[in-house]
């Protein structure tokens, strides 16, 4: 090569050089740019724009810098730089829901963002400084933001107890009780009941294979395509607790075969005293008086009945026992009455109490639920059963196979525990851990869980779950309630914020314990936070009621909340039973908060009472909500023999602050002074049904 | 032909990271549903569901505890206890009866109760028992399902409106 030819080629390399730094220096240029043009930069310049066009504006730019802002919280392991662009999310003014995002403030919930972050609830990414890498699920982030109809699970994850902001939550859980998902699954801070199903061990004394056939084929409550829920065909709010299997008639025949010759302790028939049956047994209106005793007694409080009103057939009565409409033509008479008197003995988990019965009263009630609570046409067509040999080893073979052991116990099969997959960190699981096999549905985590809870077939064509029918909420609480299942928490900090549920449990020894069992008070009434919430909370019964008022109303039940279609059964309570009763009552159910010896002293002058009704009928309008005579309200208790029923400590108690009585009393509480209690209470006490006595 | 190579590699470094410039398309909206808290039906039309917020599912709680038995036809126990009332109370949704009434009216209504506020002595106070935030909460459910529906620049401005 010439020595000119290499001067060219130099100055073709020159120009080469001088290009590509010109090129660097653009690309140089670009990163500048390109920082500047970030999107969370984006975001915190509109929000300076914004900010300038509100008249708080000095407010809303205090804590304002232009760099990245993050909540840092090493315990928990949190490192959010979500209010970097959500930067009024502290700023009550920006509450409205006309500020546009990511703007708006956060709703007030007990636990503010910059103490608590922003993941721990939403999940989402909170590193992230993108929109979309931020709230959705990316390549390299599995857990997109929770929707906010969804929310209520992350709070689930740490408050095991329900709380009161979190209705849909606590829905959900009510629905994974109530319909024994435990039987099968097992889910997060949950213990399995004593009892599921009921006892199947015995249950060929009860019914027979045919009837049992016709309720695994078309259980008596049964839900439509659109959530109708019917009860004996009959419109219904209740889910029903038995779940439909996908069985064919072959397994079907099997099945209530088997179950149907389950018989391990023959029933024995009631010998009704000669003179009860010889005056009863041929009246015409047995079974219409067994329906007067029935009603009288309000076997209805737990059981619901399908009753005419006004034309039109409705299913009335609590949900504690089962639905009776057509229970006549199910069980046996022998079984009913054997039942009936002691229902422990044929099931010792039984919630039923055991009812002081006389024996015209049980063959009343009796005759009535054989003879009027019955369909002809209930078991029309179900095939003939013949209790084959074979059938009953097959039966066998299915009542493990189908999983009806993980709910009900039989003769001769162990309960299968942990029949389903365990649900108990289902909340936790990622995208990548599911198998959505061939399904068309959006990949996420809520739109599975959705599926399979409402069609298990849609994700598992050999799906094991049987088919439960649920309302969309109902289908969105229970899938909150599973979100909210995560199993162990992601960092130590975290797992020492989850609050425990606590389980109280009362059951006193002694002659009361033993009264307090045989009338399961506990299934409606609560004793020191033990019990049901269908009944008064009675834990401060003693300060409440004077002695010789709970007697009576022991031993003859009447309503004091005329509202409530809920009433106290009528259990034929014997005088000592009641006095025990109302002995323990008076003497441990007492609150600290009032010392009844010293009651505030009578007798009350006529003025005071006089001054009391003036201020209870124009002042404060207690008649709103409270009866006295035939005028009133019917919100609160009847107030028309007060001064029989209530203590005088109590009343003033009461009046000063009910709440302090009785947390969450609806009762508003008021400003009275102390000469207004005094006149109340004088005038309360003044209101006395029938004479008892002298004034306390 | 070799400068051309040089050209080339220069455009794509350039190009490259001018790429992640381009604006990003906004995130689609979620469903209007999948963004409330909780929900209640529509009291005129059972059919529809109204969206309600943290706030008015608070306040739906609060109304479904205290409220309901007089401001709703039936209640949790059976029949409502509006019958027994004269005058008879507004329905928790009557938005021709509470619509013209300012946030600010209704708060000091529950809190001190009807007969401070010259309506009926009948309705009591809650300022006691309840916190404001409840109340406000409560306040807020009611504007939630009234019906006719409640547009809030349908009221006069409140002299405590934000200065």
């Amino acid at each position: 090569m010439a020595h000119e030819e290499m001067g060219r080629i130099s100055n073709r390399l020159r120009l080469g050089f001088a290009l590509c730094s010109v090129v660097f220096l653009g690309v140089m240029a670009i990163s500048p740019l390109r920082d500047q043009l970030r999107e969370w930069k984006h975001y915190k310049r509109s929000y300076v724009t914004f900010a300038e066009n509100r008249p708080e504006t000095r407010r809303l730019l205090a804590d304002f810098h232009p760099g990245l802002d993050q909540i840092w919280l090493p315990q928990w392991g949190v490192t959010d730089r979500c209010i970097t662009c959500h930067q009024g999310i502290d700023q009550p003014s920006l509450a409205d829901a006309a500020t546009p995002q990511p703007f708006r403030a956060h709703s007030v919930i007990a636990h503010r963002a910059t103490e608590w972050g922003c993941v721990v609830c939403h999940q989402g990414q909170g590193l992230a400084t993108e929109t979309a890498e931020a709230h959705k699920a990316t390549l390299g982030w599995e857990k997109p933001l929770v929707p906010t109809s969804y929310i209520q699970g992350s709070c689930g994850v740490c408050h095991h107890p329900d709380i009161p902001e979190t209705p849909r939550l606590n829905r959900g859980r009510e629905v994974v009780t109530d319909l024994n998902c435990i039987g099968c699954h097992k889910l997060e801070a949950r213990e399995r009941p004593a009892m599921l199903g009921p006892d199947l061990t015995n249950i060929g004394n009860k019914t027979s294979p045919e009837w049992i056939f016709k309720w695994l084929r078309d259980p008596r409550t049964t839900t439509d395509a659109n959530g109708n829920v019917t009860v004996n065909g009959y419109e219904n709010e209740e889910e029903p607790r038995m779940p439909r299997f996908r069985l064919s008639d072959s397994e079907l025949r099997a099945l209530s075969v088997f179950v149907g010759t389950r018989k391990s302790k023959a029933i024995e028939a009631y010998r009704f005293d000669a003179r009860v049956l010889a005056s009863w047994e041929n009246k015409p209106d047995v079974a219409d008086q067994g329906e007067t005793r029935f009603r009288q007694m309000f076997c209805s409080t737990c059981h619901p009945l399908a009753v005419v009103r006004g034309g039109e057939t409705k299913i009335i009565g609590g949900d504690i026992g089962p639905e009776l409409t057509k229970v006549g033509s199910k069980v046996t008479a022998d079984w009913l009455r054997f039942w009936l008197r002691n229902p422990q003995a044929y099931l010792p988990q039984a919630l039923m109490p055991r009812y002081g019965w006389s024996d015209e009263d049980l063959y009343k009630v009796s005759r009535y639920v054989m003879d009027r609570l019955t369909d002809a046409d209930l078991l029309a067509n179900v095939p003939k059963l013949a209790p084959l040999e074979t059938d009953v080893d097959v039966g066998a073979r299915l009542f493990q196979e189908k999983g009806c052991s993980s709910c009900h116990v039989t003769s001769g099969i162990k309960i299968q525990l942990d029949f389903g997959p365990d649900l108990s960190a289902e909340g936790a699981k990622t995208v990548s851990q599911l198998d959505f096999g061939s399904s068309k549905m959006p990949r996420t985590l809520i739109a599975f869980m959705e599926a399979k809870i409402s069609n298990p077939l849609s994700v598992n064509s050999s799906a094991r779950m049987p088919q439960y029918v649920f309302k969309p909420s109902d289908l969105e609480a229970v899938t909150t309630a599973v979100l909210g299942m995560k199993g162990a928490q992601s960092t130590p900090g975290i797992a020492a914020l989850v609050i425990e549920a606590a389980s109280p449990s009362y059951h006193p020894a002694g002659d009361f314990g033993k009264i307090y069992e045989r009338y399961k008070c506990y299934v409606c009434h609560r004793f020191a936070g033990y019990g049901g919430a269908l009944a008064p909370d009675l834990s401060y019964e003693g300060s409440r009621a004077q002695r010789r008022w709970i007697e009576d109303f022991l031993k003859n039940p009447q309503t004091l909340r005329p509202t409530l279609t809920f009433r106290m059964p009528q259990f034929n309570v014997t005088d000592q039973e009641a006095g025990i009763l109302a002995d323990y009552l008076g003497a441990v159910f007492q609150t600290p908060l009032l010392d009844l010896s010293a009651p505030p002293q009578g007798p009350w002058t006529a003025d005071e009472v006089a001054a009391g009704k003036q201020l209870y009928e124009v002042r404060y309008q207690c008649q709103s909500c409270h009866t006295i005579g035939a005028t009133g309200g019917y919100v609160g208790p009847n107030l028309v023999n007060a001064g029989n029923w209530l203590n005088a400590a109590w009343i003033r108690g009461w009046l000063e602050n009910p709440q302090a009585l009785v947390p969450g009393a609806l009762e508003p509480r008021r400003a009275f002074t102390p000469e207004e209690i005094q006149a109340l209470t004088a005038y309360l006490l003044s209101q006395k049904q029938r004479s008892r006595g002298g004034p306390q | 032909m070799k400068w051309r190579v040089v050209l080339l590699i220069g455009a794509i470094a350039a190009f490259g990271p001018l790429e992640g410039c381009r604006r990003k398309p906004p995130a689609s909206e979620t469903k209007p549903a999948e963004n409330a808290y909780g929900a209640e039906p529509d009291w005129n039309d059972p059919l529809q569901t109204i969206p309600l917020n943290y706030e008015q599912t608070q306040g739906q709680r609060i109304f479904y505890a205290d409220c309901v038995w007089c401001h709703a036809s039936s209640t949790p126990a059976g029949p409502s206890n509006m019958s027994n009332l004269k005058p008879v109370p507004p329905l928790g949704n009557d938005g021709a009866a509470l619509n013209g009434l300012s946030d600010e009216f209704l708060q000091n209504l529950i809190t001190l109760g009807g007969g401070a506020m010259s309506k009926s002595a009948m309705m009591p106070p809650w300022g006691m028992t309840l916190k404001p935030e409840d109340i406000r909460a409560v306040i807020a459910f009611q504007r939630a399902i009234s019906q006719p529906p409640y547009h809030p620049s349908a009221r006069p401005r409140s002299q405590y409106s934000e200065k």
